[in-house]
């Protein structure tokens, strides 16, 4: 099998259990693990978008030669790593404020049962 | 005024100017976090901004597309399609700024407000996926942070609702993303439209879904928006919802096999709103299923839903500042408490727009938006609007008070609140005005203004026999309506709109 189809496999795997996480962990703090779990796999998958033209850090230097041989090395694609820095930042940056508010919850319900906030529509 | 914007042109560029005026919410806020009692003035001035760019769109003082930093780099499109949206944002930025100007603000409130300005006008020239992203992102944590400035108990577990679902699904869009950049190797919408994948297509569309409050994906919407304070709700309905409606239009527009779809989606978020609208005893709840509703219609055209979304939007936002002074929220009774005129008229004018009633901007909305409407398409759209105007007359028929409210309660003097607030709010005046001036603006593009005029006759008729047949049969009592607002149901909804997505796209 294409090791790059392995890989989409085990990150879409990461996605779907961290998403039936969410639905079925009746504690918000492991809801909030989960949503990260979910994120992690989407920066995994970018990594892995990112590693498809090749494994080397697309840095030039002095060492790894001149400018003009870089078009045939198997540079990695530097495009989609610099796209998942800002997401990596936001996606931990909302944990947080998540926590936050986890913590203010947890002094009205100390178990963080989802049921003892969870009242749908009524108030 | 064109040559005024063309002589400015020269002395600065196009593109230093988009990137001044983008920046300038979040420099401010940065300011009026140093200097506090600058704070009102500098919102007010960005919302003037994003006002005088929408202008100079509309004029053509801009180009309708500037490139940063090249071929790698972000394109913004300031074009036609983004100027309702520009002006809604300003519009309803500074009504809620208005609205609040005698009164002392928590903290951190005109500083958010800011930044979701910014991030809002971001929202509606973007034509990438990841700068998409990025400011749903910074709109939808600067909602998190204004539904949580009232510190109540709910509003932790709103709050956290919001951003967890919100969070979850902006997950999934980044997974279509990375799909679209695997296939053809740019984020650009045109990407997205010369896509295969119908996963990444999926992915994408539940994302802007869930954001743009539509069908099973926007089910979050009514607990958010009712349980708000007043003013966050107005922001919430009025322009945040747009952020993810606007590149949803953008996007249906430029891919042939998303028009039929979201063209279903709408319809059936307008069905889903109005139904649960008619059933509600809540009158914050009331004016949430409408929002949801609404946005199914916007959903509609892409080429009408701006101007259908600046009428809604500025109505809605007026609706949801006066709800504030409601005597109470339950519609149960609602007849028998008199209202201050400063409410009085403004829950009159704002729903009769929205259920549109000429000259106000509801009607030139419902007019072009039936304008490029197929046929049957059209009926069912008169038909939702009948049960629109059924829901919107419960809030009608409430005598107007004609004392002023603290000569009757004594006691409002007593609590030591610093100054009585004034009967009219500006923030709200300014949005009724907006109404009549859209509306009268508009009036000669209409196609066919008497046939136009008589449907919207037509629709409030009905919609009165319809609300009068709910009342006297009493059918609320025995509506039997499902619960759908837990949280699995929130995810379990994103599921479903997410999986029928797949199905109905690969066939």
């Amino acid at each position: 099998m294409d090791p790059f189809r392995l890989l989409e496999l085990l990150i879409l795997g990461a996605v779907l259990a961290g998403f039936a996480g969410l639905l079925l962990h009746r504690n918000l703090f492991f809801k909030v693990m989960c949503m990260d779990v979910t994120g992690s796999a989407v920066v995994a998958l970018f990594v892995l978008v990112g590693a498809r033209s090749g494994l080397r850090s697309p840095i030039l230097s002095a060492a790894a030669g001149d400018p003009a041989s870089a078009g045939q090395g198997a540079w990695a694609d530097p495009i989609p790593q610099a796209v998942i820095l800002t997401a990596i930042v936001i996606g931990l940056s909302i944990q947080a404020l998540l926590l936050v508010v986890i913590t203010r919850l947890s002094r009205i319900d100390p178990s963080l049962d989802l049921a003892s906030f969870d009242t749908g529509g009524k108030r | 005024m064109n040559s005024l914007t063309l002589s400015l042109m020269p002395a600065l560029s196009a593109k230093a100017i988009v990137i001044g005026w983008l920046l300038l919410p979040f420099l401010a806020a940065f300011l009026a976090a140093v200097l506090p009692p600058l704070a009102r003035w500098l919102s007010l001035l960005c919302c003037l901004a994003t006002a005088a760019i929408a202008v100079a769109i509309q004029l053509g003082g801009l180009p309708a597309t500037v490139e940063l930093l090249g071929a790698y780099g972000v394109a913004l499109n300031t074009d036609a399609f983004a100027v309702p949206f520009l002006l809604l944002n300003a519009l309803v930025c500074s009504a809620v700024v208005l609205d609040s100007w005698r009164r002392p603000l928590p903290g951190p409130f005109l500083l958010l407000l800011m930044v979701l300005h910014g991030g809002l006008s971001t929202a509606f020239v973007v034509i990438d996926l990841i700068s998409l992203y990025v400011t749903l992102e910074v709109v939808g944590i600067s909602a998190f942070l204004l539904i949580l400035i009232s510190r109540s108990d709910r509003s932790l577990w709103v709050a956290l609702r919001y951003l967890l679902i919100g969070n979850t699904v902006m997950t999934l869009f980044l997974i279509g993303a990375a799909l679209v950049y695997l296939e053809r190797g740019s984020f650009r919408f045109e990407a997205v439209a010369s896509t295969t994948s119908v996963a990444a297509l999926a992915l994408i569309l539940v994302g802007l879904l869930m954001k743009s409050g539509l069908f099973l994906s926007g089910l979050w919407l009514p607990v958010t928006h009712a349980e708000a304070p007043a003013e966050v709700s107005a922001l919430l309905s009025g322009v945040v919802v747009s952020a993810g409606i606007a590149p949803l239009l953008r996007l249906s527009g430029g891919v042939p096999a998303l028009g039929p779809v979201i063209t279903g989606l709408g319809l059936a978020s307008a069905l889903l709103g109005v139904v649960f609208a008619l059933a509600d005893a809540d009158a914050k709840r009331l004016l949430a299923w409408s929002t949801l509703s609404q946005m199914g219609l916007v959903a509609l055209s892409p080429l009408a839903g701006g101007f259908y979304a600046l009428s809604h939007g500025t109505a809605k936002a007026a609706l949801f500042l006066v709800a504030r002074r409601f005597p109470s929220r339950a519609l149960q009774g609602w007849r028998e408490r008199p209202l201050p005129a400063g409410v009085w008229w403004p829950l009159g004018i704002g729903a009769l727009s929205i259920v549109g009633l000429p000259p106000l901007a509801g009607f030139a909305a419902k007019a072009g938006l039936s304008g490029g409407l197929s046929q049957p398409l059209e009926v069912a759209v008169t038909l939702l609007s009948m049960g629109t105007a059924a829901a919107y007359a419960r809030f009608w028929g409430a005598p107007l008070l004609r004392r002023p409210a603290s000569v009757d309660c004594p006691s409002a003097g007593a609590r030591g609140e610093a100054s009585p607030e004034p009967a009219w709010s500006p923030g709200v005046l300014l949005l009724l005005l907006a109404l009549l001036l859209i509306g009268a603006a508009s009036l000669p593009w209409i196609a066919s203004p008497a046939s136009a005029a008589a449907k919207s006759a037509l629709v409030l008729l009905g919609g009165w026999g319809l609300h009068h047949l709910l009342e006297g049969e009493r059918w609320r009592e025995r509506l039997w309506l499902p619960e759908l607002e837990g949280f699995s149901d929130l995810l379990g909804g994103i599921g479903v709109v997410g999986a029928g997505l797949l199905v109905i796209l690969n066939r």
